[in-house]
């Protein structure tokens, strides 16, 4: 009886797994599909977590993680800030969420808005940590091309205790972008002053040159035009600008040498050349 | 003297309940396969790591506390062996305190033994003994013996399922009622507002016991806050057992 059981155990298990097989191969687990996903509001999860809410807050981000894996689910970005904003409600003083969600957002999605908004939230509930502004100031900066919004960033950034030097670097060079060059040149100066090291020394060194540069040039480059205005040519060096009063002092670059000046197109060069406005 | 030997009998019975050890395990299987959970991750492992560890912890000794706290007097009911016990020259509060002190006793060692095994499992795969730790433990133990004493109240006048349900139902309430704060002041009725009042005052608040945030995130621990939350369990749990004594000697035994 026992060994006719037995045999019947197997067999009922070869069955089954026989109609596995089966429905294994009707099925494509992996193909393209959408997909509907419902959860109740960050407030409401954290009541009904009874007190368990970091452990709801954990296993919320971990199925994010393995979901936003599947490239099969076609429409997965439609919950992405839900999502997010789920986790970071139960749990505000967990970083991993932020960083996550704003590479989602901002690597896959392209909504480099949405990854800001993540991580100003960060920032909001994680007053200390510098480098959720600094992250926002990055996308603003390299994605949105809003140096006005990225200098904010990085300026908060930077005011945050144990900010590394690269965060007020980071912030003059957004302040150059912005063209704001007096404040940047300002800038630079203070980070030349109080720089540590090699790296800082130059980096600082560089965009003072160019800076310096930007403002004569602009300066240089408007006397000519002032001198072709008045003698109906251009002046055939700078000197010229200087005999004719138009000019008190020739210029020099930081580091004290000549402009290039073009008496063909009036245009004023640095023997130097930063192409960072260019290449931004 | 009569208070020891019922809590210590009380300790030896529950700890003969196969429930008991059954719960322990799970308490610690979940906190060891913690470590394979925190594989799925991104970040911040070991935060990972401590809130599954603690919320382990903390699920699996609440259902000692309910479903032990319950099981006992009902029992001495059911099996009248609370004839023998109260035929003696010991008193129906005696009874009733004894059994609270053995349940504490039980919820203490069950607690202990999880706890152990949380910090030696930390100290091997994070290499960090957060000393903090501690103080949620003991915020818990406190949180459990309300739970203890509410599951004594309802056992000594209510079956163990009725009794189960209002006790898994207040330790729900003790953890939603945080909400009344905030809208209390859209009530507008003043009867319904005084009522609701009174309810919030007089249900137990078990949210005050729960700072695994603050643990986990490294956060400050504000002492008069904790030293209020273990005042506020002794004050509860007294107004609890004084309630349940009085319940039981009203009780009539055929």
């Amino acid at each position: 009886m026992k060994s006719k059981l037995f045999i019947f155990v197997v067999v009922s298990f070869i069955l089954a797994g026989v109609f596995q097989y089966d429905y294994d191969s009707h099925i494509n687990y992996f193909s393209e599909k959408n997909i509907f996903v419902t959860l109740p509001k960050g407030k409401t999860l954290e009541i009904l977590s009874f007190g368990f809410k970091n452990f709801v807050a954990d296993m919320i981000f971990i199925w994010s993680i393995q979901f936003y894996s599947n490239y099969s689910l076609m429409n997965r970005f439609e919950y992405v800030e839900d999502i997010y904003n789920i986790i970071t409600d139960l749990n505000p003083e967990y970083k991993a969420p932020y960083y996550v969600g704003s590479w989602i957002m901002a690597l896959e999605l392209n909504d480099y808005k949405m990854a800001i908004r993540l991580l100003q939230k960060a920032s909001k509930n994680l007053n200390n940590e510098w480098d959720f502004d600094f992250e926002s100031g990055y996308y603003a900066f390299k994605y949105l091309k809003d140096y006005k919004l990225a200098e904010k960033y990085y300026r908060k950034a930077a005011g945050k205790p144990g900010a590394p030097s690269f965060v007020k670097r980071w912030q003059a060079h957004t302040v150059y972008m912005e063209d704001n060059l007096t404040y940047a040149f300002k800038m630079w100066l203070e980070i030349e002053r109080g720089a540590k090291n090699k790296l800082e020394k130059n980096s600082a060194l560089n965009h003072l040159y160019q800076i310096k540069f930007e403002i004569d040039k602009n300066n240089l480059e408007k006397k000519v035009e002032l001198f072709n205005q008045r003698f109906k040519k251009r002046p055939y060096n700078l000197e010229a600008l200087k005999r004719k009063g138009i000019l008190y002092i020739i210029p020099k670059d930081f580091n004290g040498d000549d402009y290039i000046y073009d008496f063909k197109t009036g245009k004023i060069k640095a023997k130097k050349v930063f192409r960072w406005k260019k290449f931004s | 003297m009569k208070i020891r030997a019922i809590a210590l009998n009380t300790f030896k019975e529950a700890t003969r309940n196969k429930i008991y050890y059954l719960l322990i395990f799970f308490g610690v299987f979940f906190v060891l396969s913690s470590k394979l959970v925190t594989l799925l991750t991104l970040g911040d492992k070991v935060k990972v790591l401590k809130d599954l560890g603690l919320a382990s912890i903390n699920f699996f000794s609440v259902l000692i506390a309910i479903f032990t706290g319950i099981d006992l007097v009902y029992k001495e009911i059911e099996k009248k062996t609370i004839y023998n016990i109260l035929s003696k020259p010991v008193s129906r509060s005696c009874f009733i305190i004894g059994k609270f002190f053995g349940l504490a006793l039980t919820l203490f060692v069950a607690l202990i033994s999880m706890v152990i095994i949380f910090f030696l499992f930390m100290l091997l795969f994070s290499g960090e003994f957060d000393v903090r730790i501690l103080v949620y433990f003991i915020l818990l133990y406190f949180e459990l013996l309300i739970i203890t004493s509410i599951s004594l109240l309802f056992s000594s006048f209510s079956t163990p399922i009725l009794s189960s349900v209002f006790t898994i139902s207040l330790y729900l309430i003790g953890h939603v009622i945080w909400t009344f704060n905030e809208f209390k002041d859209k009530i507008v009725n003043p009867i319904i507002k005084t009522i609701s009042y009174i309810l919030y005052y007089i249900l137990p608040n078990l949210e005050k016991f729960n700072i695994k945030n603050s643990i986990v995130v490294n956060s400050d621990l504000d002492s008069s806050m904790i030293l209020g939350s273990i005042c506020y369990a002794i004050f509860y749990i007294s107004a609890l057992l004084i309630l349940t004594i009085l319940i039981f000697n009203k009780r009539e035994f055929k």
